[in-house]
């Protein structure tokens, strides 16, 4: 076997943990039932990658089967690596009318127009999402299936999640994209993270949305664990509100899992007490990072317990809104779409 | 300025009203679990954040015999929070029906200067200063006696004994060589 489908077999299995390893390859489907059955009694990982190594060779598989299996591995765990999201703006016409077969046709004819060796997988998820793999390659190169890129789009939204491209491959997947789905431009969404779960929920807004109402009925206080009638809570009406100001700012319910959110202040310093910094002229830049491992939930948290001061400043609740959390702060009125006023202190 | 006063409304019949205020909102909650389960006296709890309290309530609310500050000592903010609410009571309180209550004291995080703060706190207001541990069951328990003994003289159900004549016993008091720096 050559040396490239070995490292890609070893790569895989270094991946794919044991206890998903059997599943992944069922759904695969390329073993026979022995060899099946042979896989799930090995124990241990250096003696299944042998195994299936050996089972590639008997069953002649090429390294497209391979790539396979990892597209399945990567569809049913998509919450690993980092994905940035990518938006289209200006669509065209027919932009809404694509279809699935269409796409597909179009976004490989095209992208083979613009990179001579590349390698094209592309697969449609059960919930409406098309997942496309890449192996990218070039003139002198075949394409390297150990580097490739996953592309997720849902048809019908202008949404595309990516895993990593680099600078020379972007402008190749953005005409491609561009194209296929007859919109004018692919734009960086400013949002990235480890979970594409919560990174398409929070686009998409598929999480519980609470909206501000003029008589809000009652609202149960998920703390107050007091029935007792001698127990009484002096603030409860402040410590409600303050959660309904939370829940709308952030959403109610489970919170999509977002890691961090970076600002980057190109803003002059301000500060009364300290004149030397106050007195130059270029601004002041600084990059601010939150990170957490919901970065959503604690920043609710904070609202709703007081620290972070209610109504919730725009700095924060535009993280769920504008469904980004990468943004640039300068002094000016509103600019380009990526940044924002500042707010008096 | 509306500060809670002590001994402008009557008291209930063998009835015990405290007041816990915390800024963290979660040590209260299994004290107050566990100051209501006294079978010997009618026991009320109020839980508040911070002072003032809210005038809506001013109508329902009793008596108040007691006013616990909840302190968590690895959270300055917690600390600043029962400073500042210290104003909005009425000095008739500092006479033996206040009290601090501090957790987290052994957490090595906590820097001196703070406990320290709040001992100088205590002592220049005459109040005691109680250390309690919040993590496990039988710390709430042995804090929740300790509150019960302090409410009940404070509440006048203690025969031969007032909360001005407890807390000249209890008060905390600062060594003189508190601002000398410790070998640690």
């Amino acid at each position: 076997m050559d040396e490239s489908k070995k490292r890609l077999v070893q790569r895989l299995m270094r991946k794919i943990p044991t206890k998903m390893l059997k599943t992944t390859l069922e759904k695969w489907g390329r073993l026979t039932g022995e060899q099946q059955r042979a896989m799930d009694s090995i124990q241990s990982k250096w003696a299944l990658t042998e195994n299936l190594l050996a089972i590639c060779e008997e069953n002649e598989l090429a390294v497209k089967h391979l790539t396979e299996l990892e597209m399945i591995y990567m569809i049913d765990n998509p919450d690993q690596g980092m994905w940035y999201a990518f938006q289209l703006t200006d669509p065209g016409d027919d932009a809404q009318s694509v279809d699935l077969t269409q796409f597909k046709e179009q976004f490989k004819s095209h992208l083979r127009e613009l990179v001579r060796e590349v390698s094209i997988k592309i697969k449609k998820h059960t919930d409406e999402a098309v997942w496309i793999r890449i192996a990218w390659g070039d003139a002198s190169s075949h394409p390297d299936h150990l580097k490739p890129t996953y592309v997720v789009h849902y048809l019908q939204t202008p949404y595309v999640f990516v895993t990593r491209l680099t600078s020379k491959q972007k402008p190749m997947l953005s005409q491609a994209m561009v194209l296929s789905t007859r919109y004018q431009y692919f734009k960086d969404a400013n949002l990235s993270g480890r979970n594409l779960t919560a990174i398409r929920d929070l686009l998409m807004r598929k999480y519980q949305q609470v909206f501000p109402t003029k008589y809000p009925s009652p609202l149960t206080e998920r703390k107050q664990t007091v029935t007792n009638p001698h127990v009484e809570r002096e603030q409860a009406k402040p410590a409600a509100n303050r959660l309904q100001m939370a829940c709308e700012a952030f959403g109610g319910g489970t919170l999509p899992q977002l890691q961090s959110a970076v600002y980057k202040l190109e803003t002059k310093f301000r500060d009364h007490t300290n004149t030397l910094m106050t007195e130059r002229e270029e601004p002041f830049r600084c990059v601010v990072k939150f990170s957490s491992t919901n970065l959503l939930e604690s920043l609710k948290n904070c609202a709703s317990s007081g620290i972070a001061s209610t109504p919730v400043t725009p700095l924060l609740s535009s993280i769920p809104l504008k469904g980004k959390n990468y943004f640039v702060i300068t002094d000016n009125g509103p600019g380009p779409s990526s940044q924002m006023r500042q707010t008096q202190n | 300025m509306s500060l809670l006063k002590p001994f402008s409304k009557l008291p209930g019949l063998n009835t015990a009203n405290i007041l816990l205020v915390e800024s963290e909102e979660q040590f209260q909650q299994s004290l107050a679990d566990g100051l209501v389960e006294e079978t010997a006296v009618t026991v009320n709890v109020r839980l508040a954040k911070s002072l003032p309290l809210p005038k809506e309530n001013e109508e329902s609310r009793p008596r108040i015999d007691l006013v616990v500050f909840i302190i968590n000592l690895t959270s300055e903010l917690s600390f600043q929070s029962a400073e500042a609410s210290l104003k909005y009571l009425d000095p008739g309180y500092f006479l033996g029906k206040v009290c601090f209550m501090v957790t987290n004291a052994r957490n090595a995080s906590v820097p001196t200067e703070r406990l320290d703060a709040v001992r100088k706190l205590a002592a220049a207001l005459h109040c005691p200063l109680l250390f309690a541990e919040d993590q496990t069951p039988d710390g709430v328990t042995n804090a929740t006696k300790r509150l019960l003994s302090i409410l009940k003289v404070s509440a006048g159900l203690v025969p031969m004994a007032t909360a001005l004549y407890l807390s000249s016993l209890t008060s905390c008091t600062v060594p003189p060589d508190i601002d000398q720096p410790s070998f640690d």
